[in-house]
């Protein structure tokens, strides 16, 4: 077994853009996080994998700001930052999306990419700001920009109603809506849990696409070829704990799927 | 995009039912069979059926029905405007003709005192306000299901109506308040309110398709923003006229189209009737993007009480009294629902325009009007509005767009 050579030190990376540090959380008795590091950097897909109950969903849940951990330090650029709230994560441009996506089917791409921010037009000053027309062509120009800049070839029309589009569009519409409220951290749980053979290449295209618009991802799923298909590094808990971090190129199914069952240190002598 | 011309007909119809406008069809449709029906079918059955008649009566489509028609109408459509924004959010409000009957009861006993009438009007307004609120209040941040407050409204209006009119009837002759109904606009000036009002939607017309080309955007089919626009101008053209020919256009409908024109608009122009149809669509999502969606639909009800005072002001100046059936305990409010569900407003919420609101109003009143006057009994005018609320709404889902489906 070649599981030795690997410490539970991150590998060396391009420097962390996000980065947290000794992560507790607690639910009543239950110590869901315990003493988690993980990073995250620009311009790389990083997953995180897990079995279920490994702490996956609440460790994304404290990056974007929905649980407040009961210990650990955050850093974004080298500067500590705090996150008291989802509103103190999305302005640090940390961004999540959900696995239920929470699109609004009856209205079309345009206007849920711009939900809660609608542009409105100049010269209604007199007016209190949700009252102000929307101003509906600068609304499609920054849909249009967004999907462009994730090259959503498939969608034909930002005008076209979420209702009638594909899972693979509509995961697409709703990464789009995280990263066009300028992110530069997009974490996605699942995206491609419901989705098809050419709808998952769809959505990892756009993952990929993200990499090279230099966001940081974090890419929550159980499928191991989708995340060895498009992630960077991968990053490994169990029970609420660190494993380790691999880069892809250096690792494989077999030994991810070891990682998340049985841990590491143990090598498969302490099975329980 | 000249493969315009290889359209067919189905697509032509589809493009037109994805429009702001397409779902004035089925709407129209029901307007059509039913004008259609009471107005030309009726008359001509009964003229060839029976000998003694001279010639064919064709009472329905006389103008002066007409003019009566949107008269009787007015009030339902009022009300019907403002059930059409909760029910956007998917909510329901089953109060709002018992709002409308206890503020017309308070104009009438405020009019009675000597209060002058478009103050009596303001507070009106205001109370009407408040008791939406009240409710939205108690929906939002209690969380209560609106059909449970609001039932609740319901009968606690109702009897607070009638505490405020022991006798059940109030007289109502203060000459501001009766000038809604009474006031009518002169000829020409109706005229050219219509001529106005088309010049004014061409040129936003021509603007919008002139800043799309010169933002590079597609554009809108050329077919589908003309045709609104001839659609709209033959419909008030034909209106103007039609009301002109029998007395001349009242000050109400005036009023009328101008409040659900301003909803219209907030509805469907302002972040904040974006937030409506939002929540409406996917409350969760509203949630996310940091909407406040409590307040929201207080707002909501607010505007549902708001309206609801103003068809209160309306009924009072139109019928010259206050009574408990007219308002609280009478139609009005299932009408008023049935207006806005025959509109094309989906229940479940995030689907729907108030102006088929006013067309769903001249549908249930065409039919009331309609049956009244060949002689149909009270119990053939209640089943015959059952079914053409289902036929309304069997033929909306139908008709709508993929991807909308089950809204």
């Amino acid at each position: 077994m070649t599981v030795e050579t690997h410490s539970t030190e991150l590998p060396a990376a391009p420097s962390p853009h996000l980065r947290v540090s000794g992560i507790q959380k607690h639910f009543g008795g239950v110590h869901a996080l315990q003493n988690i590091d993980f990073e995250v950097a620009r311009g790389e897909v990083m997953a995180l994998v897990g079995d279920n109950g490994a702490g996956k969903s609440t460790l994304m849940k404290v990056l974007a700001g929905a649980h407040i951990p009961d210990e650990g330090r955050f850093w974004l650029d080298g500067d500590e930052i705090s996150i008291d709230g989802p509103q103190t994560a999305a302005q640090k441009g940390i961004q999540i999306v959900y696995q239920d996506l929470a699109l609004c089917e009856n209205l079309d791409v345009a206007a849920n990419l711009s939900l809660g921010h609608e542009p409105t037009k100049a010269g209604w000053r007199f007016l209190p700001r949700f009252l102000r027309p929307i101003d509906e062509l600068e609304m499609e120009i920054r849909a249009q920009q967004a999907i462009d800049q994730l090259e959503v070839r498939t969608l034909r029309s930002v005008r076209a109603l979420v209702g009638g589009l594909s899972g693979g569009q509509r995961q697409a519409i709703a990464i789009a809506r995280a990263v066009g409220a300028k992110s530069s951290v997009v974490m996605l749980d699942e995206p491609t849990a419901a989705l098809g053979v050419a709808q998952t290449r769809q959505v990892l295209n756009v993952v990929r696409r993200l990499r090279e618009t230099n966001h940081a991802v974090i890419y929550i799923s159980h499928n191991m070829r989708d995340i060895f298909e498009v992630a960077d590094r991968i990053c490994v808990l169990r029970h609420g704990q660190n494993v380790a971090t691999w880069r892809t190129a250096e690792t494989t199914t077999d030994e991810i799927v070891v990682a998340m069952t049985r841990g590491l240190d143990q090598g498969g002598k302490h099975v329980r | 995009m000249s493969d315009k011309v290889q359209l067919r007909i189905v697509d032509r119809m589809r493009i037109i039912r994805q429009s702001r406008f397409g779902s004035f069809v089925p709407v129209l449709l029901a307007l059509a069979v039913i004008w259609g029906y009471f107005g030309l079918a009726m008359p001509l059955w009964q003229y060839w059926t029976s000998p003694d008649a001279d010639s064919v009566n064709f009472i329905f489509l006389s103008s002066r029905n007409i003019y009566n028609l949107f008269m009787q109408s007015s009030v339902t459509a009022t009300l019907a405007v403002g059930i059409t924004v909760v029910l956007l959010l998917g909510d329901i409000d089953l109060s709002a003709a018992a709002t409308a009957g206890v503020c017309a009861a308070l104009l009438g006993v405020l009019a009675l005192v000597g209060v002058p009438g478009w103050i009596a009007c303001l507070i009106v307004l205001g109370v009407g306000a408040m008791m939406g609120v009240a409710q939205g209040v108690l929906i939002a941040y209690i969380g209560i299901p609106s059909f449970v407050v609001t039932l609740a409204g319901l009968l606690g209006f109702q009897g607070l109506m009638q505490k405020i009119l022991p006798t059940g009837n109030l007289n109502v002759d203060n000459d501001f308040i009766r000038g809604f109904a009474r006031i009518l606009l002169p000829d020409t000036l109706g005229v050219m309110l219509a001529v106005a009002l088309v010049a004014v939607m061409a040129f936003a017309v021509m603007r919008r398709q002139a800043l799309r080309r010169a933002r590079g955007l597609e554009g809108d089919s050329a077919f589908v923003a003309w045709g609104q626009l001839v659609f709209v101008a033959i419909l008030v053209f034909s209106t103007v006229f039609v009301l002109n020919s029998y007395r001349s256009v009242p000050l109400m409908v005036v009023l009328l189209v101008g409040v659900t024109a301003l909803t219209g608009w907030v509805t469907t122009s302002t972040p904040f009737g974006r937030s409506i149809f939002a929540v409406g669509g996917n409350s969760e999502s509203a949630r996310r993007v940091g909407m406040n969606v409590k307040r929201i639909r207080v707002a909501a009800f607010g505007i549902v009480g708001l309206l609801a005072a103003l068809g209160g002001i309306f009924g009072a100046s139109r019928y010259g009294s206050v009574s408990y059936t007219a308002f609280a305990g009478g139609s009005l409010l299932l009408e008023s629902i049935g207006a806005a569900v025959i509109g094309g407003t989906s229940l479940f919420g995030g689907r729907g325009s108030v102006w088929n609101a006013i067309l769903g109003a001249l549908v249930i009143g065409s039919l009331g009007n309609g049956l009244d006057l060949s002689g149909a009994s009270a119990a053939d005018k209640l089943m015959f509005s059952g079914a053409i609320l289902l036929l309304a709404v069997a033929i909306d889902a139908i008709s709508r767009p993929p991807g909308l489906s089950g809204k």
